[in-house]
């Protein structure tokens, strides 16, 4: 996978998340930080101290995996104690003890000390690999979808529990998912990677309000992005020529409205512009909202989210037309 | 069971398909399926076995054998020297073999199962150990005489390059010759196995123990070694029980200078010493059983593989 120029800094005690979608280079970019790979061009440092082309072992660099990578025939607390007792520094055995109880009884496993790693659970096989990496008191943790291999209920719990030992440890997690809303949740800050390049890097709020490039858009799962040009103070698109609250510079043009501020009305009840005339597909309920799936006459798929706390939701009949509007300050422009 | 006769399984089946019915004719399925193997084994290896204990126990003479029950086979294999030479001769060359395969085969191993991550050229180096096989075991041993022999190619080479200045007799017909020869036949078993365990090794482990600061030793002792062991114990078995059988290698490459155990088995039967040979045969196979036990105790291979 090639990356194209990417350059950020990761402060002391920040939790980021780094999201991309499949094939945005984000494993290259972390299998590069962590020593795994060595990149063409481009310098990695730590601390002030260049590292782009020292030993893996020279590092003080943590890499959680995505499948968690952890030694089949060691028991938990082996596991644990490995890079202590197999590392480039190694400890006197007592203290290897003391840290690998200090660190199992952090991520809360004590008790299973003794287990295979066999016998323990996916999210319980998490917290080892994550007592493995940080007993060795790294500088930096690169975690690659760490809870992708953890089922969506857990996945929800780990999420906490990963924020919470981090601020233990105090130690810059830099945490690389697919997944928008556990970028969103979980990053102090959020860089999205568009294409081998950063598309945004900001706070979780600043990322979802405010966009900076369409992919970006796109890749939160929260916009319907429209293609068209800028032309004056409106946007023209196929669907029609709308007004805009907030101007983003980009080099693609596109206009970007968020699920969550359209709104579904029968054909002429609402305001000549801005609106789109679609037809009805289908609906998903979501437990606190409910999502509308229109179709624009050309066959792009709309989204409308209805959320439960602002009343009932409207019932649509299937293939009957509807005018979709919004308010012309929530459309973002870029261009 | 009773309202069974007379119906086969299928019909009984369709017929009641109530649990307990669906539970017998599971069972009867899974006997059906086991037992053509269980009357090969009876009659192939359960019943030979006893034969070859109960007639170590016959009386031999000359030219005739007659099943009256004595020592004296035994008393005759454990009184002479020769012949426990041979059993101390027999397993000081499987050590030595066990010994030469593992550290030839270890590394070839490592590097097919490890360091190849390609799937296609890792079998195609595979079946490249394999292809010595396409020739006759005779051939492949006889082979290693214009080899090892005092005009052969090893001492020319040597002899031209100026490395000896005189022929190396010590090469073929002896111990080592037999050593060399049985290591380049049986050493592809130990390959096998051991290639096929490292191959199952996740990447990310390895990657795991380096960024955890391990050097590449460290990691081979403690992750790499540890994780291919069920597939050194299944080689060593392999070899294990084929190199205590032996006898077609020494007899040619050792100028009958080794015996093996498996040597006096087929003078004796040439002979028509079935006692003796049967003790002989006893004990080469209570030897293999001691071998297998010991190295099934090392890893548990139900739970490994």
């Amino acid at each position: 996978m090639a990356l194209g120029d990417v350059t950020f800094a990761i402060e002391s005690g920040e939790y980021v998340a780094l999201l991309g979608p499949s094939g945005s280079g984000k494993t290259t970019l972390l299998r590069s930080i962590a020593g795994f790979e060595i990149p063409d061009a481009g310098k990695v440092f730590l601390s002030g101290r260049e590292i782009t082309r020292a030993n893996i072992f020279e590092r003080d660099i943590g890499f959680v995996f995505q499948n968690f990578a952890l030694f089949p025939h060691l028991s938990v607390r082996d596991n644990v104690a490995f890079g202590l007792r197999n590392g480039a520094r190694r400890l006197p055995e007592d203290e290897v003890r003391s840290r690998v109880l200090q660190a199992i009884a952090m991520v809360g496993l004590t008790g299973l000390e003794e287990r295979g790693v066999a016998q323990i659970s996916g999210g319980q096989k998490q917290r080892v690999a994550l007592a493995r990496t940080l007993v060795m008191r790294p500088k930096l943790v690169l975690l690659d979808e760490p809870l992708g291999a953890l089922d969506a209920n857990l996945r929800l719990r780990m999420r906490a529990e990963l924020r919470h030992i981090r601020e233990q440890f105090g130690i810059p997690f830099l945490h690389v998912t697919g997944s928008e809303t556990e970028a969103l949740a979980m990053g102090d800050r959020v860089i999205v990677l568009d294409q081998g390049r950063i598309g945004q890097f900001g706070k979780p709020g600043e990322v979802y309000n405010r966009p900076a490039t369409p992919n970006v858009a796109r890749f939160l799962n929260r916009y319907n992005v429209l293609d068209g040009a800028l032309d004056g103070e409106v946007f023209a698109s196929a669907y029609g020529r709308f007004a805009y609250g907030v101007r983003m510079a980009s080099a693609k043009p596109a206009y970007a409205v968020r699920y969550d501020r359209l709104v579904a009305k029968p054909v002429g009840s609402v305001p000549p512009s801005p609106a789109i005339r679609v037809n009805y597909v289908a609906s998903e309920y979501l437990g606190a909202a409910i999502m509308h799936f229109f179709e624009a006459n050309d066959g792009k798929v709309l989204e409308v989210e209805h959320h439960l706390s602002n009343g009932p939701p409207s019932t649509f009949s299937e293939g009957e037309a509807y005018d979709l509007t919004w308010t012309a300050e929530d459309g973002i422009v870029f261009g | 069971m009773d309202e069974w006769v007379g119906m086969s399984p299928i019909e009984a089946v369709a017929s009641k398909p109530d649990e307990p019915d669906r539970a017998r004719s599971g069972a009867l399925r899974s006997y059906l399926l086991i037992a053509p193997s269980i009357i090969w084994m009876t009659l192939f290896l359960v019943l030979p076995l006893a034969m070859i204990v109960y007639v170590s126990f016959w009386t031999q003479s000359t030219f005739k054998i007659e099943p009256k029950l004595t020592l004296d086979s035994w008393q005759t294999f454990f009184g002479s020297d020769t012949y426990l030479n041979s059993l101390w001769t027999t397993i000081r060359i499987w050590l030595i073999v066990l010994t030469s395969t593992f550290v030839i085969g270890y590394p070839t191993a490592l590097f097919v199962g490890l360091f190849v991550r390609n799937k296609t050229l890792q079998t195609a180096l595979l079946v490249l150990c394999i292809i010595p096989f396409w020739t006759s075991f005779l051939i492949r041993v006889i082979a290693w005489r214009p080899m090892l022999g005092k005009e052969g190619a090893i001492n020319i080479i040597l002899l031209k390059l100026g490395i000896i200045h005189h022929h190396i007799e010590a090469l073929l017909f002896t111990e080592l010759s037999v050593v060399i020869g049985m290591t380049q036949i049986y050493v592809v078993f130990m390959v096998g196995p051991i290639a096929f365990m490292l191959g199952r090794i996740d990447p990310n482990i390895i990657e795991a123990a380096r960024d955890l600061g391990a050097g590449f030793w460290r990691i081979l002792r403690k992750i790499i070694f540890p994780l291919s062991l069920p597939g050194v114990v299944v080689g060593a078995m392999f070899v294990s029980v084929m190199v205590l059988g032996e006898f077609a290698t020494s007899a040619a490459l050792s100028g009958r200078k080794v015996n093996l155990l498996g040597n006096i088995v087929v003078t004796q039967v040439g002979s028509l010493k079935w006692a003796l040979a049967s003790v002989v045969g006893v004990i080469l196979t209570v030897i293999m059983g001691l071998v297998i036990a010991g190295l099934l105790r090392i890893v548990d291979l139900k739970k490994e593989i």
